[in-house]
């Protein structure tokens, strides 16, 4: 009997769901929130309302994808936290409904994990054990694993998140926030040597960007007192500039944590692995490390529930199956080791 | 920025290095009833890495993080601290939705970091106010104001 496996997340932006038959996505769908668009970016209370809205219709749309009838379905799992709780809310409660109704096994599922086994959905898997660099808006994390449900935090930002130190430099630069994606599509035209910014003096194998973002913010602050148009004129460097300082923060806390651990599998995952610098200083520098660099898909870097379907068909191996009484969470301090 | 709930400044401190705001945020807690503050600074003032010392004084061993992207982090100390940033934060009505006036009621540590939006709602729930002004030497003012 095949394994079919629903996935629901709602933990931020997107409201998405997935069908996994023995471990292969068969159909993954997002809903996208055009909505925010208007209003620029997370609107927490359209976020909220639109994944009411577009739950029901996603789910039946990746049924429909997927050629599956509901009562084929063995489990569902669902994003528990970290998040929005007005968000994740929705997601947990359609989720508990649905394994309620069709008396099947629901399964709660950690974001931050997920992010990790996205790197399950397609071929080559890392060995175990490797180290993920999850990037994203609201995490900078590197965690080693130790198998599919056994992970630990090594080492995570004491302040701003990466994904944050571009939104956040991006605004100082008067891009719309977010201007992570603005900042990686200008570098492509400036030279990232031309400014240089000091990097954060942080021990072990955790990051700091608060201190980044306020040298930046000095330093144009005293060059736009010499010349008012110095941000126009130099916009394309300052942005690859900022964007190579952020890149190699991330690579020198792995290059730390690899020679720390001995672990040579080297994975990133989160919204900000789309960035084409951090892409192309990690690979570029892994032939010379001698490491086995892995990066998903863009669609399963972002929020997707694939990545939720995937890590639920691991649980359901080992039958780690949730109680209806259970409660989202939007802060869950550790990735749990099972 | 503070309009009209700024009462007169109770308490000053000029801060040189960050190893100096353990012991403000020490003095603050001590010297206010306030379980609730909000905290006004420009970017790159310090208001994440001063609420960090002040969760600390609280008990908490959790790593505090900026909350930008998720809005609210929520910490176990002695007692529950939620630490909202609203520099996302558009209309009122978004945070309503989150429930932003549960999490005040509540008998909790609340420190709010850009909470200019939300400035007419905070007089019914006790806040204090904490202002965090950068000299151009590097050093930071902290100003604490109110009951």
């Amino acid at each position: 009997m095949p394994v079919t496996i629903l996935g629901i997340e709602s933990s931020c932006d997107e409201t998405s769901a997935a069908v996994l038959i023995d471990g292969q996505i068969v159909s993954n769908i997002t809903a996208d929130q055009s909505v925010h668009a208007k209003y620029g970016g997370v609107v927490p209370e359209l976020a909220s309302r639109a994944h009411q809205a577009n739950i029901i219709p996603v789910v039946s749309a990746t049924l429909r994808d997927a050629n599956i009838d509901l009562k084929k379905l063995n489990a569902v799992a669902f994003t528990q936290g970290p998040g929005l709780l007005g968000a994740l809310m929705v997601g947990t409660s359609y989720a508990k409904g649905l394994a309620l109704a069709l008396d099947i096994p629901l399964i709660a599922v950690h974001h931050m994990q997920a992010h990790i086994l996205a790197h399950f959905i397609k071929y080559p898997h890392p060995q175990f054990p490797f180290l993920c660099l999850t990037v994203s808006g609201g995490h900078t994390q590197i965690v080693l694993a130790q198998d599919h449900l056994q992970m630990k935090v090594i080492g995570q930002t004491i302040d701003d998140a990466a994904g944050e130190a571009f939104d956040k430099t991006a605004k100082m630069l008067g891009l719309n926030y977010p201007g992570g994606p603005l900042i990686d599509k200008y570098a492509k035209q400036g030279n990232g040597d031309k400014f240089h910014f000091p990097e954060p003096q942080v021990p072990d194998l955790n990051f700091s960007f608060s201190g980044l973002k306020t040298s930046i913010l000095y330093f144009l602050r005293d060059e736009i007192r010499k010349n008012e148009n110095f941000i126009q004129e130099n916009l394309y460097d300052l942005c690859a500039s900022i964007q190579k300082t952020i890149a190699g923060i991330l690579l020198k806390k792995m290059i730390k944590a690899a020679k720390h651990t001995g672990i040579r599998e080297i994975a990133i995952s989160g919204g900000v692995s789309a960035n084409s610098e951090l892409r192309r200083l990690f690979t570029e520098n892994a032939k010379e490390l001698g490491w086995n660099i892995y990066i998903p898909d863009l669609e399963y870097c972002t929020d997707n529930a694939a990545m939720i379907a995937i890590t639920g068909y691991y649980k359901y191996l080992k039958k780690e199956f949730a109680e209806q009484t259970i409660i989202p969470l939007a802060r869950i301090p550790e990735l749990k080791s099972h | 920025m503070f309009s009209k709930y700024l009462c007169a400044v109770q308490k000053k401190w000029t801060v040189q290095s960050v190893g100096e705001l353990e012991k403000v945020a020490a003095e603050i807690l001590a010297a206010t009833p306030a379980k609730k503050f909000a905290v006004y600074g420009n970017m790159g003032a310090g208001k994440t890495t001063f609420i960090k010392s002040i969760c600390k004084q609280l008990g908490t061993d959790e790593n505090i993080s900026s909350p930008t992207f998720a809005i609210v982090h929520e910490y176990a100390g002695r007692e529950k601290i939620y630490h909202f940033d609203l520099y996302r934060i558009n209309k009122i009505e978004e945070l309503i939705e989150i429930g932003f006036e549960e999490y005040l009621e509540n008998d909790a540590y609340v420190f709010i970091e850009w909470p200019e939006v939300v400035e007419h709602m905070l007089a019914d729930f006790n806040f204090a106010t904490i202002k965090i002004t950068e000299q151009n030497d590097g050093s930071r003012i902290i100003e604490v104001s109110g009951e």
